[in-house]
């Protein structure tokens, strides 16, 4: 049960309220525009905004020193994702070094929650959420993203190397 | 009969049984790799070790015969640091693989390690790098530098198919197991070195990178590869059906089933099966709906003389499905025209002294005592003669669901070909057939039912996954042929 009060004979005054908001406003306005405070909106799209390093934004697939793909096919970051929005399909590599491989990775975004489940499971940093977030497409965008989009787009530059090299970790003897 | 103290619960076993045995039996955990009940006792991975009282050292207990009075335990602390230095040493140069390894979700060092590890490697030593993706033949991929030298596959090809392909080369920490010069393993019961191997070291070539085995689901049902019934495991996901594995019967197969059999997933899959009834309209075409194509196929057998109907049966349908075939359709509509289509009947008395006999039919038995019990007794030159006078207006044919095992298809396509209609039932596409009616059919895998083996056992084949859901069973089929709805699952006998 909500108690009602009975307005006060202030309050039934409307006009002093108004031309305090009005003032509050106009000294905003006259504050921006002499650039006194920095202001809180941004200009979109001309403006961006700088997220953390950390923010979770679209998936990177990272790349070996030769710029092959890192992931293994090991399907742990598929098998963790609560949107089940990973499909991988692995393949026998010819180098008996690599042994398996995906042949084809796609990560559905429009299902994806952007949880980072996937960059946790992966035993090899084959998969990270860069801080990228701006991923808009028109009518009949392709978001299903392959490998060519999570690996080599060209926001990445020639494509982020992987942490875990299977070569330094054979000469130290693992 | 001793009795012997396990882990504090009494049992009574058997003479001369072994230790691990009585762990195995009564649930109690006991770590082991190298002993396999359907093998003979190596002792060598040193994991199984047991606490036996009055013993002062920890005894392996699948090299231990029970004597009266035993009492044994592995829960003791000095037992688990045991089995803990042990699996240490195991891990010593097994390489990081897991990820790509074939065997992760299933494999008994990861098990292991969940259960008595989960410690950081104590070993300064570098891994010993051995050769990996050693290709064996057609079948099977092999590692050796996940094997953990259990000898299980070894003494497999030693005791159980006598072909002694696998060995042990090399000493000390570059042993490895291998075969000679790389020699293929083609027998036809290699993979099931796959199912032993408790690492990875042994892949299956067929299986390989397909699934990863935490997404399959496996139910139980029975091979219909051959007259043997072997029991099998198949694992099956949202995508259809990935393998079979064999299931432990001791009266039928043990633990193993040949390599002919586990292939016998691979008709079942969407991409191979026959989805809708074709029915031929000149030199034509038209995909119709099973049930709409059995509805005019049962017009057309209706308005036949039923003389002139005949009917040839193959024994890979169950029981349940043949008693439908003979007393709803066959009996009310008195059609006596049934035919047994034997395949390769000189080899059906065939064995190769392990699992396989010639018969490549489940269900022969089955057949034949329906045939028995609706008294008929037709000769295949009938039917033969028949079609050659042109006698035939009707043939239904009850295709063979596994195809590749009837070598006299395309004589028996042409042979059946004289009759005026020709309606044929079968799972998969026929090669070369061009009948007026085909009509799909379920697989082994989709429906309930009995087979009769060889010997006369009877065994439940169960429905798992149905992968074309409009495809019919033998028994839906006799009932829409005769103009009845197909019962409810609930219902059906």
């Amino acid at each position: 049960m909500s108690i009602v009060k009975r307005p006060e004979i202030k309050n039934t005054w409307y006009l002093p309220a108004i031309l305090s908001g009005m003032g509050i406003t106009f000294k905003n306005m006259i504050l921006n525009l002499f650039g006194k405070r920095q202001m809180l909106t941004l200009n979109y799209p001309e403006e961006k905004y700088e997220y953390s390093p950390r923010f979770k934004g679209s998936h990177v697939l990272t790349v070996k020193k030769d710029g092959a793909i890192r992931c293994t096919a090991c399907m742990l970051c598929a098998t963790h994702c609560p949107a089940d929005c990973i499909t991988i399909l692995a393949a026998e590599h010819e180098d008996p070094s690599v042994e398996k491989f995906p042949i084809s990775y796609e990560i559905d975004t429009l299902r994806c929650v952007y949880c980072g489940f996937c960059e946790e499971a992966c035993p090899v940093d084959a998969i990270r959420m860069g801080p990228e977030w701006q991923m808009p497409g028109i009518n009949g965008a392709n978001f299903v993203h392959d490998i060519r989009a999570l690996a080599k787009r060209p926001n990445l530059k020639g494509g982020v190397i992987s942490v875990v090299d299977e070569e330094e970790r054979h000469k130290a003897g693992i | 009969m001793p009795k012997v103290h396990i882990n504090g619960i009494e049992v009574e076993v058997a003479e001369g049984t072994k230790l691990i045995d009585v762990f195995l039996q009564n649930n109690e955990d006991i770590a082991h790799y190298c002993y396999h009940p359907g093998l003979s006792v190596a002792g060598v991975c040193r994991l199984c070790m047991v606490e036996i009282e009055g013993n002062p050292r920890p005894q392996i207990a699948c090299n231990t015969v029970v004597q009266d009075g035993m009492k044994v335990t592995n829960k003791s602390e000095s037992i688990k640091e045991g089995v803990k230095w042990v699996l240490d040493f195991h891990l010593i140069n097994h390489p990081l693989d897991c990820p790509i390894c074939d065997q992760a979700g299933e494999c008994g060092l990861q098990e292991q390690y969940m259960k008595f590890g989960q410690y950081d490697p104590e070993m300064g030593e570098r891994k010993v790098k051995k050769r990996k993706v050693v290709d064996l033949g057609s079948k099977i991929v092999l590692d050796t530098e996940r094997c953990i030298l259990c000898s299980r596959c070894v003494r497999f090809t030693d005791e159980v198919t006598k072909t002694n392909e696998l060995g042990i080369f090399n000493r000390g920490d570059r042993s490895e197991i291998g075969t000679v010069e790389d020699k293929p393993l083609n027998n036809n019961y290699a993979v099931n070195t796959v199912d032993i191997c408790p690492v990875g070291a042994l892949t299956s070539k067929d299986f390989r990178f397909q699934q990863r085995v935490w997404y399959l689901d496996d139910k139980a049902t029975v091979c219909p590869g051959c007259s043997t019934g072997c029991n099998v495991n198949a694992f099956y996901n949202d995508k259809g059906y990935f393998r079979l594995k064999p299931k432990h019967n001791e009266e039928i197969n043990s633990y193993w089933m040949c390599d002919e059999g586990r292939a016998l997933y691979r008709h079942a899959n969407k991409d191979v099966r026959l989805l809708q009834a074709i029915e031929k309209l000149g030199d034509e075409q038209q995909y119709l709906a099973p049930g709409a194509a059995a509805k005019k196929v049962s017009d057309l057998m209706s308005s036949v003389n039923k003389d002139k109907v005949a009917v040839v049966v193959t024994g890979q349908y169950s029981n349940e499905e043949y008693a439908t075939l003979f007393n709803e359709l066959l009996k009310p509509k008195g059609i006596s025209n049934v035919y047994h289509w034997k395949n390769q009947e000189s080899e059906w008395n065939d064995f190769d002294d392990i699992l396989l006999r010639g018969d490549r039919n489940p269900n022969t038995k089955g057949l034949l005592s329906a045939l028995d019990a609706a008294n008929i007794k037709t000769s295949w030159a009938d039917l033969e003669a028949k079609l050659a006078a042109g006698e035939i207006d009707c043939l239904l044919v009850i295709g063979p669901e596994i195809q590749e095992y009837y070598k006299d298809m395309p004589e028996k396509i042409s042979l059946f070909s004289k009759a005026r209609k020709l309606i044929w039932f079968s799972a998969n596409p026929v090669e070369g057939l061009s009948a007026d009616y085909i009509i799909p059919a379920k697989t082994y895998l989709e429906k309930n039912g009995t087979i009769v083996n060889y010997e006369g056992r009877e065994q439940k084949i169960q429905q798992m996954k149905t992968i074309v859901s409009e495809a019919l069973t033998l028994s839906d089929l006799s009932y829409l042929l005769v103009g009845k709805d197909i019962p409810f699952a609930g219902t059906a006998s």
